[in-house]
């Protein structure tokens, strides 16, 4: 049965006692209240009764007529009292009857005396008539008197037995009352209360990760509805987790296939390489003088094909490795680190004449190692792209941009047309022609790479001969889920 | 111990390497006797004087260049083995290789490498870290006695 059908029948149960408490509170009232009526009616009867046997007592002592009319006016008073609707019951009835019947004898008797007494014939017989007719009278008039008291008493009896019977009734229906409520209570805890309690183990159960948590409620109440749910919802969370554990294991699977297939790159392709570029360099040495112009000049180009594709490859594999790559969080020096590669670079080219201007104490937190091969594709990049102009500057330095840090990297170079700008981070994408200024076109997709890892949005702004900045958002807090995204890169 | 004894074992598979290789040491003026070896077994064969190499006698090569990726028993394998065994265990081993993979750097140092050295595309860095590998190791280093 449902909570709700139960919660109505509880209810109806309830308002059906207290209604019938109130019924029978109001019947016991009426009862009192007729029983009040008889009393009263009874008293003046016993009272009417009374004085009838008064004025009847001073009629027969003196014969005087205003006792007589007396006797006439509580006559018609006790026709009245016995003719007003009063409702009782049948023992009170018959009583009643049974007066009414004697007080019309004895008012018969009366007249007979009166109309004896009218003769004015006094003699003896006559005087012992009439007194015969007075016992008569007064004795009906006595046991008259005596029922009368009799009637009182009984609606006296009567209220206490209604009075009686409202506080047997009012106690009767607060034992019922008292009983409902314990039996609501208790089930109010079997139904509600129970299964809540069980239901907030198991919320808390599976928020701590124990899938395999099953409520296995059996009622057909709302809350054995909700609790299948809940089951149901635990089945598809535990599914989908294991789907999401095996979709994690076949991309464990990748990474390693990845892994050995970037193993054979690095082994197996660049071996060829080696062969074409050493034996090139033999025919040229050991034979170099035997050959024309034409001849030597192929074999340069095929010596400086192979190791062009030896740097692709590696580049490529820089690449792997830096979405590979587990991160170590931790704070970098951006502006010690671009300082280095800066002297490096200026070591490498020493006939360069390069202005650079670094930001002092740029701090950032990222894995040092991918925030260095970054930088350095970075700064090599403008290094590279500053080379045909006169006065080349390169900055480092942050600013503040929407109300977040970003760090920039901006040379006055040779810039490139932001009509390309969404082919700049792919890999092997170049802007530039391989005669202007060499390079594979790896450097900056790796750059993306590493941005991608620490989660740190990447944009570049530049114009075709007016230089290029490069920015960043370092954000202060590095996602750590984002080592497992994208592992098969 | 004359020079002549000074004999280099080169395991590798790759005949053009075995060219590139003993050509560089040509280059190098490196004249010590050089044994090619095209696979590991036949490497451990050699090193422990057994299979075809039986009676070639008990001397021990001044120098093992090691390739990794090799058929049968991988460079790495060898190494490993060598190092379990007394007679080889101190034998000064350079790993030459196209392998630049950060495990297999690891690897090669922790089963106790002397040395990792990556073949380079470029034929003319090839030659300068053959000379220079074998300046240091055939004439500057000091081996250990024979135990």
């Amino acid at each position: 049965m449902k909570i709700s059908s139960k919660a109505t029948f509880a209810a109806t149960l309830m308002l059906g006692t207290m209604m019938l408490i109130a019924a029978s509170i109001g019947w016991a009232d009426a009862q009192v209240r007729a029983a009040a009526a008889q009393r009263r009616h009874s008293v003046e009867i016993a009272s009417a009764l009374n004085n009838m046997r008064m004025v009847t007592f001073e009629y027969l002592l003196n014969r005087r007529d205003r006792a007589r009319l007396q006797e006439q006016m509580v006559w018609e008073r006790l026709e009245r009292l016995f003719a007003s609707p009063v409702t009782l019951d049948g023992a009170a009835a018959r009583m009643l009857a049974s007066l009414r019947a004697q007080g019309e004898a004895s008012h018969r008797l009366f007249s007979e005396v009166e109309a004896a007494t009218g003769t004015g014939t006094a003699d003896e017989v006559q005087r012992r008539f009439e007194v015969q007719l007075s016992s008569r009278i007064l004795i009906l008039q006595q046991n008259s008197l005596v029922q009368a008291e009799q009637l009182i008493h009984d609606a006296g009896a009567r209220i206490d037995e209604a009075q009686h019977r409202v506080v047997l009734v009012t106690g009767l229906g607060l034992v019922v009352m008292a009983a409902l409520t314990s039996a609501t209570a208790w089930f109010f805890r079997r139904d509600v209360l129970g299964p809540i309690a069980r239901l907030e183990l198991a919320t808390r159960e599976v928020a701590a990760g124990n899938w395999s948590f099953e409520l296995d409620v059996g009622s057909s109440d709302e809350l054995g509805d909700m609790a299948r749910h809940f089951d149901a919802m635990t089945r598809a969370l535990r599914d989908s987790f294991s789907r999401l554990q095996a979709s994690n294991r076949d991309l464990l699977g990748l990474n390693k296939e990845l892994e050995s297939f970037s193993y054979s790159v690095s082994h197996d392709l660049r071996s060829p390489l080696r062969s074409m570029d050493g034996f090139s360099l033999a025919l040229l040495e050991d034979y170099g003088d035997r050959l024309d112009d034409d001849a030597r000049d192929s074999l340069q180009r095929i010596r400086a094909a192979s190791q062009r594709m030896g740097r692709l490859i590696d580049e490529l594999l820089g690449l792997a490795r830096v979405t590979r790559a587990e991160l170590r969080i931790q704070d970098v020096d951006l502006s010690a680190m671009a300082e280095e590669i800066f002297s490096t670079l200026a070591r490498s080219e020493p006939e360069r004449r390069v202005r650079w201007e670094v930001e002092k104490g740029i701090l950032v937190r990222g894995d040092r190692e991918l925030t260095a091969i970054a930088l350095q594709n970075l700064l090599a990049n403008a290094w590279k792209f500053t080379s045909k102009v006169e006065k080349a500057v390169i900055r480092v330095g942050t600013r503040v941009d929407d109300g977040e840090r970003v760090c920039f990297v901006s040379d006055n170079g040779a810039g490139f047309d932001m009509a390309y700008a969404s082919r700049l981070f792919g890999a092997f994408q170049r802007l530039h022609h391989e005669r202007d200024f060499p390079g594979t076109g790896v450097g900056l997709a790796t750059v993306q790479r590493v941005m991608h890892r620490h989660g740190w949005s990447l944009g570049a702004h530049a114009a075709l001969g007016q230089g290029a900045t490069f920015y960043f958002r370092p954000t202060e807090k590095v996602d750590e889920r984002r080592e497992q995204d994208h592992p098969a890169g | 111990m004359n020079e002549e004894s000074k004999t280099i074992l080169l395991v590798e598979d790759n005949d053009d390497d075995v060219a590139l290789t003993l050509r560089a040491f040509k280059r190098s003026h490196l004249m010590n006797p050089v044994t090619v070896v095209r696979d590991g077994v036949e490497a451990l064969d050699f090193l422990f004087s057994r299979g075809a190499y039986e009676d070639r006698g008990a001397a021990q090569p001044t120098l093992v260049i090691l390739d990794l990726k090799l058929p049968k028993l991988d460079g790495l394998g060898v190494l490993k083995a060598m190092r379990a065994d007394t007679r080889t265990a101190l034998l000064p081993t350079v790993i030459l290789t196209s392998s630049r993979e950060e495990q297999d750097v690891i690897a090669g140092y922790s089963l106790g490498a002397n040395s990792y050295v990556r073949k380079p595309v470029d034929f003319a860095e090839f030659l300068e870290a053959v000379k220079i590998l074998g300046i240091y190791w055939l004439a500057l280093n000091q081996v250990a006695p024979p135990q």
